[in-house]
């Protein structure tokens, strides 16, 4: 038995090669060496991506000597199959960039280095970096795999000539004051709000940070907590919203994100809730440019005119990219000293003038919340929370947002069906918790 | 008789096949061992990185794929829509093979664009149908000025009439082309033959031609089926993740428990039952054209 283990191992092992390599040795001086880098392909800008990439290199080789060689990956499932590979083969990229809320996740596989009090020193310390973003690096203080790169905060776009001429003077800061508004601004073609039901992301965030403003984080230490009255009430008000409400175009049970970026671009709604940064490009370019703003989304719960007692005022989940350096990097120096110069002031706000995300380093946020256009984005940053720091959150999340997709073909006829609605909470509050019993 | 045929199968330089036997056991063998061993494994996102040392659970992956989980339903789901797309595509790529088949102007051209459907890569295909299919789309103001009601195609009981149509949609130029080749074969003197015993032209169609076309078109008809169980970019493509109840096939299951939820076992498990789904159809082919 043990024989044919380790046979398969070792075919496995040896189809898995990637052929890359780091040479031995440690500290900072990467003369000769090459650091392996993976980082998301950038649809938005390829080519400043391709420029940015050279820059960096040349930096860092002017540094330590060490070259840098950018990987990157097209969708979060071929990143998912890059970092499955390189887990399991014990080589690959040395440094990785990973989308927040997938961050929890990697800590499981105990795959990524766990950054020492030391560590963080050779980073350039914690303080370095906005408070907020920290908050989805690990479960705790003590054990943290993930340094904070960029931040793409959620916010929401409005309409400013139709809130105008409603005569609003800004969108509401409560779920229930932005319906109201909403009800007035619907009209001849136009609707309150342009939201994407059918995205396979967006529902899940509208229902956490409407529980989480309740004072529901959804888990709580190894408890899930979907079957509480606040995450149905959050369930109600965001379908409610095309079903009772008719404040968004019926349409919508069949968007995904670009899609209600396009009804909004198009003038045909008042508010755009849950877009981030990047949404920029494409409202610049459509019949909306320059008759638009961009404000922190509602930070009141349903059924609430201020925020409850325990309730947590989240404008948006911690979004954007960490860093983690892979346990299995033999040049650990050299990776921490290149994942210190992307944190420094200088790289992230070349990384901001050219592809729009936010820093995370807090001296260069702080200069950036002077500029008014960029106001929403850096407080929403500041007033972003992370979800819940476990390997069974992509379960979950998936579980929400399956209580949506199933819930679609029933809203045609008016009403939010409440036993419907119920049963599928608790299938999803089932999934949520045998998820949550497995965590490790 | 038989001591000769023995003797004959003796000098059978037999080893000469081997490495293509070698290259089989590479490219088949070990992936599925390792599935069935993987089957066997609690592998998660906890245990993946020692995935040797995982927690062996024996049938336990198994008895929750069929217990605690969406399997069942998508094996119906997934088996009921793969049949039904297979008897659509049977009479149109039949029909459109016959039609094809004589000699008129301009039939290469008509030859290359029915196969046009077969030949879009399915990422494609999946997109355009999801913009037709989307609520106020190109179907729904079609659906609408014909006076019926327009309604969701992409979620709810219409999404699996949706993944039917569609899916026959890419399906049926496979059975033309079939038949088509199985047309080819059918020797002309056949033809005159008939026409001299004055035989019409259903009688020559079901004694002359269909017994040469029963052959391709039990492969068209397996290998459609296998296609449409195997399917996983067009759902995937049409209805996202998560899917709508109505279109839960095995193939995005499957996925789903991979690479969103972790549950590399489980995953595993329900693979192994989609092997089975697959295995009766083939078997069953196999059997008819005495392959085995």
């Amino acid at each position: 038995m043990k024989a044919i283990r380790g046979a398969i191992a070792l075919l496995l092992g040896s189809a898995l090669l990637t052929a890359c390599g780091s040479d031995g040795g440690g500290g900072t001086d990467g003369a000769g060496k090459t650091l392996d880098v993976l980082i998301g392909a950038n649809t938005i800008y390829p080519e400043q991506q391709r420029e940015w990439f050279d820059e960096v290199s040349a930096t860092f080789k002017a540094q330590t000597g060490a070259t840098v060689r950018f990987e990157t990956f097209a969708t979060p499932n071929d990143e998912l199959t890059r970092i499955q590979t390189s887990v399991l083969s014990g080589q690959g990229p040395d440094v990785y960039a990973l989308g927040t809320t997938f961050t929890p996740t990697a800590y499981a596989t105990k795959a990524f280095v766990e950054l020492s009090a030391e560590d963080w020193g050779k980073l350039g310390g914690r303080d370095k970096f906005l408070p907020s973003t920290l908050g989805i690096s690990g479960p705790d203080e003590q054990h943290e795999v993930g340094v904070p790169f960029t931040s793409r905060p959620f916010v929401m776009a409005y309409n400013k000539d139709l809130l105008a001429k409603a005569g609003f003077d800004k969108p509401a800061d409560s779920w229930d004051g932005l319906r109201d508004q909403a009800r007035k601004l619907t009209s001849a073609g136009v609707y309150g709000l342009a939201v994407a039901y059918a995205d396979s992301f967006d529902p899940w965030k509208f229902i956490w940070a409407m529980s989480l403003q309740a004072g529901n984080p959804l888990v709580d230490g190894g408890k899930a907590r979907l079957d509480d009255p606040t995450t149905a009430a959050a369930y109600r008000t965001y379908l409610g919203w095309v079903a009772t409400d008719k404040v968004v175009d019926p349409a919508a049970v069949g968007w995904k994100n670009a899609q209600a970026i396009a009804a909004f671009g198009a003038g045909k709604a008042a508010f755009l809730p849950m877009v981030s940064a990047t949404s920029k490009v494409t409202l610049d370019k459509s019949a909306v440019a320059g008759r638009y703003g961009y404000a922190i989304m509602p930070t009141i719960p349903p059924g609430a005119t201020a925020l409850p007692a325990g309730g947590s005022g989240a404008a948006s989940i911690l979004s954007g990219d960490n860093l983690v350096v892979a346990s299995y990097s033999k040049d650990k120096d050299l990776a921490l000293a290149f994942v210190k110069m992307l944190t420094d002031v200088e790289a992230q706000r070349s990384y901001y003038k050219t592809f729009g995300e936010l820093p995370t380093n807090a001296a260069l946020a702080a200069e950036l919340q002077a500029d008014p256009a960029l106001a929403a984005m850096v407080e929403s940053s500041s007033k972003a929370v992370g979800t819940p720091f476990t390997g069974a959150w992509s379960q979950i999340q998936l579980a929400l947002v399956n209580v949506v997709v199933q819930s679609v073909p029933a809203l045609s006829s008016g009403t939010v069906d409440s036993a419907k609605l119920d049963a599928l909470i608790k299938q999803a509050q089932s999934t949520a918790q045998g998820a949550l019993d497995k965590a490790k | 008789m038989r001591r000769a045929r023995r003797v004959a199968e003796r000098q059978r330089p037999l080893w000469m096949l081997a490495p293509g036997g070698v290259l089989l056991v590479l490219v088949v063998g070990v992936p599925l061992a390792v599935a069935g061993q993987i089957s066997l494994l609690d592998l998660d996102q906890y245990t993946f990185r020692q995935w040797l040392d995982a927690p062996f659970v024996g049938l336990d992956n198994y008895v929750e794929a069929v217990r605690d989980s969406s399997l069942p339903h998508a094996i119906w789901v997934s088996t009921a829509y793969a049949v039904i797309v297979t008897l659509v595509t049977l009479p149109v790529g039949v029909a459109a093979a016959l039609a094809a088949h004589d000699r008129f102007t301009g039939r290469g051209l008509v030859r290359s664009v029915l196969l046009v459907p077969y030949v879009l890569p399915a990422f494609v295909v999946g997109t355009v149908w999801r913009v037709i299919l989307q609520p106020d789309g190109v179907a729904d103001a079609a659906v609408g000025r014909a006076g019926l009601d327009a309604g969701l195609w992409l979620n709810g009981p219409r999404s699996f009439w949706a993944l039917v149509i569609v899916q026959a949609w890419t399906a049926w130029p496979l059975l033309y082309l079939l038949t088509l080749a199985g047309l080819q074969t059918v020797d002309p003197e056949v033809h005159e033959a008939a026409a001299i015993d004055g035989a019409g032209w259903w009688v020559k169609l079901r004694r002359l031609i269909f017994p040469y076309l029963r052959g391709p078109v039990a492969l068209g008809l397996v290998i459609t089926f296998l296609h449409s169980v195997n399917n996983f970019t067009l759902p995937y493509v049409l209805f996202g993740v998560p899917s709508p109840r109505d279109v839960e096939v095995l193939p995005v299951l499957t996925y789903v428990e991979s690479f969103q939820n972790f549950r590399f076992g489980l995953s595993a498990a329900m693979a192994v039952f989609s092997l089975g789904v697959v295995a009766v159809p083939l078997l069953g082919y196999l059997r008819a054209v005495r392959l085995t």
